[in-house]
């Protein structure tokens, strides 16, 4: 029954999720890209990446979940050709709605509804869009590891004991439901975008171990960009996160704190077939946080520092990240 | 388990999907009769910072010079498609003058270009300064221009001609210090020749359409005016350069030599 009721949400929020997209493709086509606006650069890795697989998929645990999740992040980048042209200071605040559904004991999904409300300050003068950014679905597939059992022993019971082992395949789809806004007609570079505006592949492999006391949780996701309507292709991307948690439990509550490291690795944009110069970039973050269960809730928090990046030329450059989360464990 | 099934087919299908390539043929696209806008971004700098009125640079022989006015002619602009065709523009409009005081927040001055034919342009040709063609026109024959360059300081006298670059600020050396320099740049009547031109590729492919409006971001390096093909120093009479024989083409070739194209923007 229970395996049942699950299912049931699972198609719910799978259908919810389809229906949404085609009313935003709809919405899209009665206006089919009057406004020739230029993409920036910026958008793929600070505003519309939020969703992408070195922000996590879910909690360190891979517990099943619907939940919500504040990410605070904020950038610096220059808007000009040289070493001393101004620097624009932008603040993006995206909030998720996101989950990890199961559908039976193998399989699961996971997904995330980004709003994103980003602001950018340049000589005194803000900017802001916001608006929904860009959702992402995930199907997966668990493959457990069990524990050996001795050769001598007849076992009659049929459960196989867990090694606390498992591997996780992912295939997904991010989706362009953000909108591209106009942004205020200035003179310097018009900045971000609360979508990428393209169709992307989403192939990830994770790795989880959750032990007794400490625990980790390894995700690798690779990204095959689209091209969207403006004949702009961001550049393939790689994220990776690595975390590890030790898991302190008392009655009333499980107290998780941890430590990671995490990244991404961007190719060249490509726009009418060609590839842009100062594109392309990486980034490696260092984390640390906590999470809190408490019943059926997960409370996490985490803060992300770069530990090296180049990132366009070195036209941007990431200076924090605060995450925070609650979740309603399935 | 149907559902599952068809929930792996439709993801599969997608990230399918998304990754193939889009098969709009820019090849097929009839041009004919299409018209479009394409704007020159002008961006002054030393080596690579951007240029500042007041700021002092230095440069060779232990030199350093600020300025407090920065202006330069440019003309003939045309443009050379992927198959080789020259698109020229009008040439009655085929003359602007930069100048540095016109630049927005981020120093770039936008020369704004309308109705170039639509095409895929590999690489922009331009003048710096007044041709002897177009001085030849007489000062009927300028058109407006010669009022404009008038307002802007950028004439001597109709029987000289024009400034083609003008730099206007003070200089030190190792033995004099803020002492006025004055590059005022530009043929002499019929009887010197200084107009230079330049040919710069497009590092992208300029795509000029009637609903785009491309973006040539050029920067002009104000140091290889005096650090260029030739070293011009201060303490050997470049502070005061104007109509002189020997020192305006050498003057010319360096800023011939000063322009590069950092970027395109295809939006």
């Amino acid at each position: 029954m229970n395996v049942f009721q699950n299912f049931k949400t699972g198609i719910v929020v799978f259908a919810i999720t389809l229906l949404y997209t085609n009313i935003a493709q709809a919405s899209r086509i009665e206006n089919p890209c009057a406004n020739h606006e230029p993409f920036k650069v910026y958008c793929d890795l600070c505003g519309c990446s939020t969703s992408s697989g070195s922000f996590g998929f879910g909690t360190l645990s891979n517990a099943n979940f619907v939940g919500v999740r504040y990410i605070y992040q904020n950038f610096e980048s220059r808007n000009g050709i040289f070493e001393n042209s101004p620097v624009s200071k932008e603040t993006f605040n995206t909030y998720q709605l996101w989950a990890q559904i199961p559908i039976n004991n193998s399989f699961y999904v996971s997904a995330n509804l980004p709003y994103q409300d980003l602001t950018r300050n340049f000589n005194n003068a803000k900017e802001n869009i916001n608006g929904l950014g860009d959702a992402s679905l995930i199907g997966w597939y668990k493959l457990p590891f069990y524990k050996k059992q001795k050769e001598d022993k007849v076992d009659f019971n049929a459960e196989r004991e867990a090694s606390g082992h498992s591997l996780q395949f992912g295939l997904g789809i991010k989706l362009p439901t953000g909108k591209f806004e106009e942004s205020l007609a200035d003179n310097i570079n018009p900045g971000f975008q609360v979508g990428t505006g393209s169709v992307d592949g989403i192939f990830s492999l994770g790795y989880n171990y959750g032990g007794e006391k400490y625990g980790v949780n390894t995700l690798f996701s690779y990204y095959l960009k689209g091209e969207n309507k403006n004949d702009y292709q961001f550049g393939n991307q790689f994220s990776y996160a690595t975390n590890l948690y030790r898991a302190f439990a008392t009655e009333k509550m499980n107290i998780m704190p941890f430590v990671g490291v995490s990244g991404d690795v961007y190719k060249k944009i490509t726009q009418y077939d060609e590839t842009l110069e100062d594109t392309d970039g990486n980034i490696l973050n260092a984390s640390f946080g906590s999470e809190l269960a408490i019943d059926k809730f997960i409370f996490g928090a985490s803060y992300t520092l770069p530990i090296s990046q180049s990132l366009f030329g070195d036209n941007v450059e990431s200076k924090q990240r605060v995450s925070v989360y609650v979740n309603f464990a399935l | 388990m149907k559902f599952l099934k068809y929930t792996f087919a439709l993801l599969a299908c997608a990230a399918i999907t998304s990754c193939s390539s889009d098969d709009d043929n820019n090849n097929s696209e009839d041009l004919t009769g299409q018209t479009g806008e394409l704007i020159l971004k002008f961006d002054n700098g030393v080596g690579d910072q951007d240029f500042i009125f007041g700021t002092t640079y230095s440069k060779s022989n232990d030199e350093s010079f600020q300025l407090d006015n920065l202006k330069y002619i440019i003309s003939n602009v045309q443009f050379t498609d992927s198959d080789g065709n020259i698109f020229m523009y009008p040439v009655e409009d085929n003359v602007f003058i930069v100048d540095e005081t016109d630049g927005n927040n981020a120093g770039e001055i936008y020369i704004t270009l309308n109705d170039i034919d639509a095409a895929n342009y590999v690489s922009v040709s331009f003048g710096v300064g007044i041709d002897q063609d177009r001085f030849a026109l007489g000062a009927d024959g300028q058109g407006d221009f010669l009022d404009e360059a008038s307002e802007e300081g950028m004439m001597w006298s109709w029987a000289s001609g024009y400034k083609f670059i003008r730099l206007d600020g003070t200089f030190s050396t190792t033995t004099l210090t803020n002492e006025p320099l004055n590059v005022h740049m530009g043929s002499v009547g019929t009887a010197l020749d200084n107009y230079r031109e330049v040919t710069l590729s497009f590092p992208n492919t300029v795509l000029v359409r009637e609903t785009t409006s491309p973006e040539v971001h050029i920067k002009a390096d104000i140091a290889k005016v005096f650090d260029g093909t030739t070293t011009a120093n201060f303490a050997d009479g470049y502070d005061q350069v104007h109509t002189d024989v020997n020192e305006t083409p050498i003057i010319a070739d360096n800023i011939n030599a000063m322009f590069t194209v950092h970027h395109v923007h295809n939006d």
